[in-house]
């Protein structure tokens, strides 16, 4: 499961960065418009919009592929009618949620690595122009803040993978929160900084290049409540709930 | 001696209906309780709550003599369980399944899972994938991992459960030489008595949420209704004859006559020899002891019934 994930992710790097030669060389695109149409989506074929690119691509996949992830270590136990072998043990039940969470940062943080870095190469592979150090690094940056960020709200999914015993519910969950932010972002930006799932892709300030709008450190505490709720929650519920 | 298994007043309510009501056992050191009921009676609840895997509405349950609570880590050490069907993660094979087990319970001897493996004949299955497991097999994987520890204290909920005859017989016997040899306490749950009763050295039976009786084993044998049954040519005039004897006749389900009186049914060679005498020669006399289903249903029939 590890290594599909992975094999997922570095897929989708190589072909954004694939997208990126087709944009420069438009005359392969020219047999398919539909090829044709995406590559104009991304404005100029340099680095600096390849690097937008990725930004981009890890909001909007981070949001879907964090979420599976994490309904999946929390969610498969139940599914697969394993989970009584993790309750009457010598080891705590906050111990056990606490180790998921642990592997859930570890896993994904690796698979945004694996996007970012496959884009690079694939992207040096190509000879994308205006390439930079600078420009990488801070890139970098927004990339790995983005990925923090959206990583926290992966709580909330475990919290619901472990209340609904099962990952349909939160892969559901995630898809949904997905669906719900581009619909914020589209028609009603007044309340981007309030919603949690939002809040990443203002950061990135990929929703228009201006900075984060006053409410700025409100924004991240909501994200930080948001995390926090939801991993107290999903340890709450491990320890109190009735595990049928 | 002390209990090592023991509930108070456990009761656990569902949505307005008591699934286990006011349930107060106790097992010692060494005993095998059997503890019998219907599907739904509230067997499995039970094992739950003791298990602290729910939480009981009012009530408490103690194993050795510690409070049950989900909590209290250092309780599970010492026991170990198996609850319905048990699963396994289905893409490890046994020996990754029983390694996991391992380092789950903290145990520091790796070689308990090669010992588990022998213990529970699963040698042949060893690098199979539990998804690819019989039924059997996946019983046997579960039973293993209950035992790996070598707990004091054992609750099984329905073992049995998908094991063909010889396998029953296995079972059986490793939770014998379990409670005998190593002084292990067994709960273990079923709705097949007469497997139960085999090793069982007490019965508990739960109806509807609650504990209608319990009893040891001894006892179990001299509550067996038993009758006199009887097959003669001329059933009716039969009939009239013994009642004119003074004894109670009726018809079996099977059409043969029954008599119930103990003095008939203690003394059968009393009945024959009169029919013999009265003309009425019978050409079967059985004294048949009430199966332990038919017991049992019997028991469960009379909620708030006696001993």
């Amino acid at each position: 499961m590890f290594v599909i994930t992975l094999m997922v992710f570095m897929f989708i790097s190589i072909m954004m960065g694939l997208l990126m030669y087709v944009a420069q060389h438009p005359e392969i695109a020219g047999r398919s418009a539909m090829v044709g149409a995406k590559t104009s989506i991304i404005g100029n074929a340099d680095w600096a919009s390849f690097l937008n690119l990725l930004i981009q691509c890890i909001l909007a996949l981070g949001s879907l592929g964090f979420g599976m992830v994490t309904s999946w270590i929390f969610g498969r136990e139940y599914s697969d009618r394993v989970v009584k072998d993790l309750l009457a043990l010598p080891i705590s039940r906050f111990t056990i949620v606490a180790s998921k969470f642990i592997i859930t940062i570890i896993w994904c943080l690796l698979l945004a690595i694996t996007l970012f870095a496959g884009g690079l190469l694939t992207g040096l592979a190509v000879h994308i122009p205006g390439w930079s150090i600078e420009k990488a690094v801070h890139a970098f940056r927004i990339f790995s803040g983005s990925s923090i960020l959206t990583l926290m709200l992966c709580t909330p999914v475990a919290f619901i993978a472990s209340a609904s015993r099962g990952f349909l519910l939160p892969v559901g969950f995630a898809i949904l929160m997905l669906i719900i932010t581009n619909f914020v972002a589209v028609g009603l930006p007044n309340i981007m900084p309030y919603f949690p799932w939002a809040i990443p892709a203002l950061y990135s300030g990929i929703a228009g290049r201006e900075a984060l709008p006053p409410a700025a450190a409100l924004s991240y505490f909501i994200l930080f409540a948001t995390g926090i709720i939801g991993f107290f929650g999903t340890t709450a519920w491990w320890r109190f709930a009735d595990q049928n | 001696m002390e209990h090592v298994i023991e509930t108070k007043n456990l009761t656990k309510k569902y949505g307005g209906l008591n699934v286990v009501d006011a349930v107060s056992l106790k097992v010692k050191k060494g005993e095998i309780y059997g503890f019998l009921g219907l599907n739904g009676a509230g067997k499995t609840t039970t094992i739950r709550m003791l298990l602290g895997m729910v939480r009981p509405t009012s009530g408490e349950s103690y194993l050795n003599g510690a409070r049950v609570n989900a909590g209290n880590r250092a309780l599970w050490n010492k026991i170990g369980y198996l609850v319905e069907i048990p699963y396994s993660y289905p893409d490890l094979t046994v020996k990754e399944n029983l390694e996991m087990m391992r380092r789950l319970r903290l145990i520091p001897d790796a070689g308990v899972v090669d010992a588990g493996i022998e213990k529970l004949r699963l040698g042949p299955y060893r690098d199979i994938k539990a998804k690819n497991l019989s039924l059997g097999n996946a019983q046997r994987l579960g039973l293993a991992k209950a035992l790996m520890h070598n707990p004091d204290i054992l609750l099984l909920d329905e073992p049995a459960n998908g094991l063909d005859p010889a396998g029953i017989v296995e079972i059986r016997e490793l939770l014998f030489s379990l409670s005998r040899d190593r002084g292990a306490a067994i709960f273990i749950s079923s709705h097949i008595l007469g497997e139960i009763s085999k090793f069982a050295t007490r019965i508990g039976i739960i109806h509807q949420g609650k504990l209608i009786q319990e009893m040891d084993i001894g006892q179990l044998e001299k509550l067996r209704k038993r009758r006199l049954l009887i097959d003669v040519h001329n059933k009716n005039s039969a009939r009239s004859f013994l009642e004119k004897f003074g004894f109670s006749a009726t018809f079996a389900e099977n059409g043969f006559l029954e008599l119930s009186d103990s003095d008939a049914i203690n003394n059968p060679e009393k009945v024959n020899g009169s029919l013999v005498e009265a003309g009425y020669p019978p050409f079967m006399v059985k004294v048949e002891e009430e199966d332990l289903e038919t017991y049992f249903l019997r028991a469960i029939g009379h909620t708030g019934g006696h001993a």
